[in-house]
Parts: C-alpha cells; structure tokens; sequence
C-alpha cells in the first residue's frame, strides 16, 4: 500500500466532496414540487452573488427556504455522526460502537426533551430559548458517556465488551425514561416529540442554530483530527498505544468530549438518528483503509452523503407526506450492515 | 473502489451520469406559476394562541391543516376559497378532493408554498409548533384555533368566520349552534346524567380526559366520563374502569371496534366481560365528527343524547298527555313511567 500523503487525501477528499455536491444539486432538485433545473440554476447564481431580490418565482421560496436548509441540516447532522461514531469505534477498538448503540443518542435526547420541558415552564426569548434544546442535548450526551464509561472500567481498564453492554443497557433504561416522559407530561411542545425521536430533519431550525452547528461541527471535528495519528496507535492497543507515547487519557478525554458535543448537537436538532454512525465508518473503511487521517474527513463526507440521499428519498417516497430520515436509514442501513457483515466474515 | 482507478476518468464519468440524471428529471418537471403580484388589504387579528396576526382581507388561498378547521370551512360555505388541506380530512367527501399537503403533524412545507396560501390554518390538537414557526419564517400567516369546550367551538367557528370575512355566516351559523344546543338543554333538564366511558381506542384502551371538547359534548348530551385525567387522551386501566362500572360505553364510529362483530369479541375478552355495559350490552356509537372541534359536534350531541335518553324526548308527548290529564295524576305518572320503561328497554337494544 502506498503511504497516505497529505496529497492522496485531498483527492480523495475532493472526489468525495464532488459525489457531495452532486448529491446536493439533485436533492435540490427532488421533492414534492417539482423545480426545473434551469430555475435552480438561476436561482442558486443569484443567492452566490447576493441577488436574493431577484428572485421572484415559486423556486426561490421552496429551494432557498426550504429545501437548502433543510440538506444542509442534512449534511452537518450526517457529517456529526459519522465522526462520532468513527471516533468511539476507534477509540473502544469495537466495530459495533456508535453513539447509537452506546445510548449516547438515547441521553442526548433525554436532555433534549428535559430541556423542552424546562423551556416551556419558562419564558425565554425565542432566541435563546432556541438554544436551550441543543445544550440539554450536549448535557445528556455528556452525561451518558461518562456513565457508559464508568460502567465499561474493569480495573482501571476500558472493556470494550463490558462498555458496550453498559451502553446498549443504558440506551435501553434511557427510552424507558423517554416514555415515561412523554406519557407523562402533556406540554404543546412535546407534540410530534414521538416523531422527532425517530429522526427526522423536516423541522426547520432557526438560522442562529444553524450556525451554532456548523460552528460546533468543525471545532469538535478539529479536535478529534488532532488526535487521528493516536487513534491509529491506539487500534494496535491501549497499552501498546502507551508504550509508543501516546497520551492516552488526553486522547481518550479530547475525543470523547469532542463526539459528545457532535452527538449532542446532531440529536437536538433531527432526533437520534440511527445507522448513520455505525455503517458510514465501516463502508469507508472498506474503501480508504483505516488510517485515521484519511478516514476522519472521508466518514464526514460520507455520513453528509449518506443523510442527503435518505433524507431525499424520506422527503420523495411517500410524497406530499415526509418520512421521518430515520426510518429510511434503519431500513436501508440495516440490510447493508449485515452484507458487510457476512462479507468481512466470509 | 476508488482508489483502484483513475480519479479522472471516475470523475468525468460521475459528471456525465450526473447530466444524464438531471437533464432525465428535468423533463418531468412542471412548470410552477409564478405569485401572483399584488398586494391585499391585510388587517391584524389575535388567534386564540394570543398572537397577533396580519390576515388578509379577504382571505381568498386558505389551507386548512387539520380536518375540523377543513369542515369548519365547508360549514360557513367558504370551500370555494380553500385551496389546500390534509391527507385526514375526509369530510365533506369534496373536501377529499382538495389538494393534500400531507398530514397534520408533518405537513409538507414546499406543497402549502406551492399552493400560494394567504392563510394558513391550524389548531393546537393537530398541529406542531414547529410547523407554525417554519410558516412564521416562511412570511406565511397562520392563524391558530384552540377551542377545549363545545361552546367555545362554537364562538371559535364565529371568530374564525369574522377572520375570514363571512362574518354573517358565522353569526347565523354559531346562532343555530346554540339554539339547539339550549332545546337539548331543556330537554335533558330534569334527566340524569348516565356514567359513561368514552372508547377511543381498545387496545390500548384510551379514553377522553375531563378538560377535552369531547368530555364537554358527553355533558352536554346528559352524560358524564367516568374518566377523571387531565391528560388530553388518558390510557386508562381497565381494572379501574371495571372497578368504576360505566353505564354504557360510547364508540366513534370508524376509530375503534365498532363493529357489530367487534361487540361480540369484546364480550368475550378477559377484563371487558366484568363489565354490566358490555354484560347488557349498553353500546352507543356515534359519528367520528364526535373527536373533531368543528360545528358537526352539535349533530353529534344531540344523536347521543337520543341514544343515551330516548326517553327525554318522548316526554314531549307524555308532557303533552301531562296537560289534558292534569286532573289525575296518578295517570300520568303511570304512562310516564310506562313511557320510560319502553324507552330504556329501546336503549338496551341499541347496537
């Protein structure tokens, strides 16, 4: 194999990018009303160069306000998870790990509705009440995950067996949890909650969370690209990591607050969406390998990807009526998950 | 994979099926008229969720996304100006052929763009708030309903009428509402109210709490719920239920198992059999319109009341009977009585 250079990952990742964008313009283009590809042209050149009065039709009001946010939200939530879930596979040296399976969407979720519930007993400024929803969420994941890991420890050591058990025992204990909540607390805001926990990006977001996303996404996913060459280390074993030099508990303490705050923002703003964590890493891992360096940035790329296209087939399949992105990931990623499986194992 | 090949080559290739996609699909595609440019006399009004809201004058591109604003509409005879509603609203059968904008939780924001509406309506019941912000931010006005009571049905249904400019309709609408509403009243004056348990579902067995428009219409209709949740639609236990001994159970029509056949299965389930209602087969099955806050609700009111005391309104003629035979008494109480006892049986054998 030849050796990674930082030009061999900016191809692939420009390759990647170009599959994104083309993903993006026909996601543009499908949906319930149909847009022409000459109207979205024009439209998109006169959003670049700032000529939003210029718009005037149908496509500008659908297309900008509507649909692009809404991949948008797509992209970052996709890219979000992804990241997180390549990191915690990296870091507990277990392919079934991701924030899903570990309970970590679970939590975030938990907080999410907590943070609803505390939101509509106060009275908040619609901005800031805004971001409530999102630091409940970050609060749960974090809180999960340090629980996850307490349970996970066996003699001061991480088992990845024991941590995942614990996980999936707390995603469990956790949805219990949600039930109880939303059996039991009849808030206006709660309505649809049943349906945001199943996924789902058809709710559009204010555009100061929106940036608050972005922002959060790219400095979470900064910190964990700083620790890409110790991850690798780390895939040989934590001791082993050790003995190379590896700061393992800076590490360890760096990605896991890192993909707590991608998982946290990803579950405020679409629901625990599952899937997307879990099968990105390992498709991308078949295809680039498993050096961090490379398949950080190629798994945000691909979980962008892989959202846009559910989410495009969630907002087509059953038109005018949306389906919840969620389903559509469980359905097809579960499937694609098992080929994998069998494959690797045959 | 991809890095077995030539990037290049791979790229110009995705490009290509990337023409040949899009330019496929843009065939398909249908031209969207452009908005119509001219600007409405607007006025503001409050919605019954407190905001203030800038509604047109007339209102002429209504959605409705939620079933009872839909039949709201039909009754003050403004479906002409109703351009869009949801996959539920099925009633009027016309109004199943407007065109769907999906459902009311997750309507589609891009199909209620495309329909141009002036005005959006929706109700707290039914609708998500998200879905109110999304429109807020979509320059769409929306104005929401919210009424808990029957008769704030009905002033709601002339709010609504005001803000859609058949403000006449709406008084004569709401005027015959309450109008029978108040003969109802006379009539199940000195009657008392039968304990019923209003079935949404069975399984789970789901009923109606005490603050819902539904709980109010059973009053109304001289019963009252067993139920005492202040949940919008409590899951209730059956042994409380059994414990409790409804005098009759009350079904909407196609939302639960209501079928004749389905009353013979429920006799036999494990629970449902302990109970008189279901023993002596005390049924009532009402329209769907009963779970639904539009002017429908009164027709409802008055079959139940019909099904619940036939006897109310046989009085009129035992009351008639009353007059001509003021002079002995005893009579009359005896062909009242008799006039009761015929009513009841006749209850019995609804269903």
């Amino acid at each position: 194999m030849r050796p990674l250079t930082l030009q061999r990952v900016v191809l692939r990742c420009a390759i990647l990018a170009a599959i994104l964008f083309f993903v993006v313009v026909v996601a543009l283009k499908m949906g319930a009303v149909q847009v022409s590809l000459y109207g979205l042209a024009r439209d998109l050149l006169s959003v670049l160069f700032g000529h939003t009065q210029a718009i005037s039709s149908d496509y500008g009001m659908i297309v900008m306000d509507i649909r692009l946010p809404r991949i948008l939200l797509g992209l970052v939530v996709g890219a979000s998870l992804a990241v997180a879930g390549t990191s915690f596979q990296a870091l507990l040296r277990n392919p079934l790990a991701d924030p899903y399976v570990l309970g970590i969407s679970s939590g975030a979720a938990v907080g999410s509705i907590l943070a609803l519930i505390i939101e509509s007993s106060l009275s908040f400024s619609p901005e800031v009440a805004g971001l409530i929803t999102p630091l409940g969420a970050f609060l749960g994941a974090a809180i999960t995950i340090a629980a996850v890991y307490f349970l996970g420890r066996r003699e001061g050591q991480i088992d990845s067996g024991t941590l995942l058990l614990g996980g999936i025992i707390t995603a469990s204990f956790l949805s219990a949890v949600i039930m109880f909540l939303l059996s039991s607390l009849a808030g206006g805001n709660l309505r649809g909650a049943t349906y945001w926990l199943m996924g789902d990006l058809s709710t559009p977001q204010p555009k100061s969370l929106l940036y608050l996303l972005g922002v959060g996404f790219v400095i979470a996913f900064g910190a964990i690209y700083t620790t890409a060459s110790d991850l690798n280390l780390l895939l040989a074993g934590e001791k082993e990591a050790m003995h190379l030099g590896v700061d393992v508990r800076r590490v360890r303490v760096v990605v896991y607050l890192a993909a707590s705050v991608l998982t946290g923002l990803a579950v405020s703003v679409s629901g625990a969406i599952g899937y997307v964590g879990l099968l990105v890493p390992h498709v991308m891992r078949l295809i680039f390998g498993s050096d961090h360096r490379m398949l950080l940035p190629a798994a945000a790329l691909g979980g962008a990807i892989g959202i846009v296209v559910a989410d495009t087939l969630a907002r087509t399949i059953t038109s005018p009526t949306d389906l919840p992105v969620g389903a559509v990931t469980a359905l097809v990623g579960a499937p694609v998950f098992i080929y994998l499986l069998r494959r690797r194992l045959a | 994979m991809l890095n077995g090949k030539n990037p290049q080559k791979q790229r110009g290739t995705i490009i290509t099926i990337a023409f040949l996609v899009l330019c496929a699909t843009d065939l398909r595609a249908q031209t969207v008229s452009p908005a119509a440019p001219m600007v409405p006399a607007t006025r503001m009004v409050i919605d019954e969720a407190g905001r203030s809201v800038r509604v047109p004058v007339p209102a002429t591109r209504i959605i409705s996304l939620a079933p009872s604003l839909t039949e709201t509409i039909y009754a003050l005879n403004l479906q002409d100006h109703l351009v869009g509603d949801t996959d539920f609203c099925n009633y009027p059968p016309d109004a199943q052929k407007k065109p769907k904008v999906g459902g009311g939780i997750n309507p589609n924001l891009e199909e209620i763009v495309a329909l141009h509406p002036d005005l959006v309506l929706v109700t707290n019941s039914f609708n998500r708030l998200d879905t109110v912000r999304a429109l807020d931010s979509l320059g769409i006005p929306s104005y929401d309903v919210d009424p808990h009571t029957v008769d704030e049905i009905i002033i709601s249904t002339e709010k609504l009428a005001d803000v859609l400019g058949a403000a006449e309709a709406g008084k004569s609408l709401a005027g015959s509402l309450q109008n029978r509403l108040e003969v109802l009243k006379t009539k199940l004056e000195s009657v008392p109210p039968t304990r019923v348990l209003f079935v949404v579902w069975t399984e789970p067995l789901m009923s109606v709490g005490k603050g819902t428009f539904v709980a109010d219409a059973l009053r109304k209709a001289g019963a009252n719920s067993i139920v005492d949740s202040s949940k919008d639609w409590p899951q209730m236990n059956l042994e409380e239920v059994v414990h409790l001994q409804p005098d009759f159970l009350i079904f909407p029509e196609t939302h639960s198992d209501a079928g004749a056949h389905d009353f013979d299965a429920l006799a036999l389930k494990p629970g449902w059999r302990l109970l008189d209602a279901v023993h002596n087969r005390k049924y009532a099955v009402v329209s769907d319109a009963v779970i639904r806050p539009a002017p429908r609700i009164v027709s409802v009111i008055e079959d139940l009341a019909h099904q619940l005391h036939p006897a109310a309104f046989q009085e009129n003629l035992a009351g008639e009977r009353d007059k001509v035979l003021q002079n002995h008494p005893n009579k009359t109480h005896t062909q009242m009585a008799t006039a009761k006892d015929a009513a009841k049986t006749e209850a019995q054998c609804v269903r």
